[in-house]
């Protein structure tokens, strides 16, 4: 049976998100990034705004190494999965990629903007809108 | 593993105060606070708010009826398809949502590019067409634009609110991305990597991409302005108490400032094209 944790990163701060939807009585994790937060040179009132956002979500709050820190909440809460929401992000592929060596990860996609799987070119916005327009509304 | 970190807080005052104890080192970068409070419910509240029909006219201007969501879509306490419908549903007619829904297309565009370039939206996409080449910028901030100290009330007062409120309109963040782009002939990057310090709304992709355009390395041309433009859309707050008025650095046609910015560049061509932004329409020098 699966008994996961959630984790959230910087793009899914809602408590309607897909994560909470799939699994309301899963914990929840935030983590920040002590390395990222240094280099981005993150300002104070960044930081301030986010953990707002966290205060209004059900979620424990920690920092460091962000998959260490998943890992070993997924480890005390006795955890065999850890569920998490989609970011084109390069860094969170990176840890989720650490993540999958202790816990097998779920990642769910966000509620889509647009309803259509097919390609759409990016090269300009001009192209996408073209296309996205059909199917947005 | 680290411990738990405070959840309860008797007010904002004091979650800021163990914010600033916690991460000493960001609060000496910039100790100010955000005007704009986070979470779900404070999301709820702005997105009560939005105008429409409202936002579609008066957008471009400092004081028009801008929604102020993107700190909630940047962190995703809000969706693009929750602000949609929420959007849909305030309106009597589907076509008064259109320019709104098309500027939630923008965040969706990017983030669908993000996914494919990856750390690439830190590499010029594309030559600049400002007839210089990348080399010719520099790779640091002047440090007056950061302090706010170039006697240039317009350029002075963005960096102090990018600063101090992390939050600035469209329009702001074009103007001051073009006149370090430039004018300043300063990277790209440093301008981005200065935003996304600052930006409650820092996104790296919307926030790199945008520059870009501005400098022409995502566009077919670079974003530029002149006092005119800046006078109008910002209803001349600047401009009427600063002491270069009429002999500023943004003063002139646009085609006296293309010439005086991209002396080697290619002729703007100013009949269509990208349009990320808002650019002055054919025959009209607004």
């Amino acid at each position: 049976m699966n008994n996961p944790i959630i984790w959230l990163h910087g793009d899914c701060l809602s408590p309607e998100g897909p994560a909470f939807q799939a699994h309301p009585e899963a914990p929840a994790i935030w983590v920040w990034d002590d390395a990222l937060i240094d280099e981005w040179q993150l300002s104070l009132k960044r930081m301030v705004f986010i953990y707002e956002c966290l205060l209004d979500l059900p979620v424990v709050i920690r920092r460091g190494d962000v998959a260490a820190e998943v890992i070993a909440f997924a480890i005390e809460s006795g955890a065999n999965q850890v569920v998490t929401t989609e970011s084109p992000s390069p860094r969170f592929q990176d840890i989720c990629r650490k993540i999958k060596r202790s816990h097998p990860i779920e990642v769910l996609p966000p509620e889509p903007f647009v309803r259509y799987d097919g390609y759409i070119d990016l090269k300009r916005f001009s192209r996408y809108w073209r296309v996205a327009e059909k199917y947005v509304f | 593993m680290s411990q738990d970190m405070k959840r309860e807080f008797a007010s904002r005052d004091e979650l800021i105060a163990y914010v600033r104890q916690q991460f000493p080192e960001a609060a000496a970068r910039d100790s100010s606070v955000p005007p704009i409070l986070g979470g779900r419910k404070a999301a709820e509240t702005a997105l009560q708010q939005i105008d429409p029909g409202k936002y579609a006219s008066t957008r471009n201007f400092l004081n028009g009826a801008v929604t102020r969501l993107s700190p909630y879509l940047r962190y995703g306490v809000l969706s693009l398809a929750e602000v949609r419908d929420a959007v849909l549903e305030k309106v009597r007619h589907p076509e008064e949502a259109v320019k709104l829904v098309n500027e939630l297309g923008w965040r969706d565009y990017w983030q669908r590019l993000y996914a494919q370039l990856g750390n690439g939206i830190w590499q010029d996409r594309e030559p600049y067409k400002t007839g210089y080449t990348a080399k010719d910028y520099s790779e640091t901030l002047p440090q007056d634009v950061v302090e706010g100290s170039t006697g240039l009330v317009c350029i002075d007062s963005f960096s102090r609110e990018l600063r101090e409120t992390g939050y600035l309109h469209n329009h702001q963040r074009m103007w001051t991305a073009a006149y370090l782009v430039h004018w300043r002939r300063v990277r790209w990057q440093a301008g981005a990597r200065w935003f996304l310090q600052h930006l409650l709304d820092g996104d790296p992709a919307s926030n790199n991409l945008s520059w870009q355009w501005v400098a022409s390395t995502f566009s077919h041309k670079p974003y530029f302005f002149n006092r005119e433009n800046l006078e109008r859309y910002t209803k001349a707050v600047y401009c009427r108490d600063c002491p270069l008025y009429g002999q500023c650095d943004f003063e002139g046609t646009y085609e006296y400032l293309e010439g005086k910015l991209f002396p080697h560049g290619e002729k703007v061509d100013r009949s269509g094209g990208s349009k990320s932004w808002e650019r002055p329409k054919k025959g009209r020098r607004n």
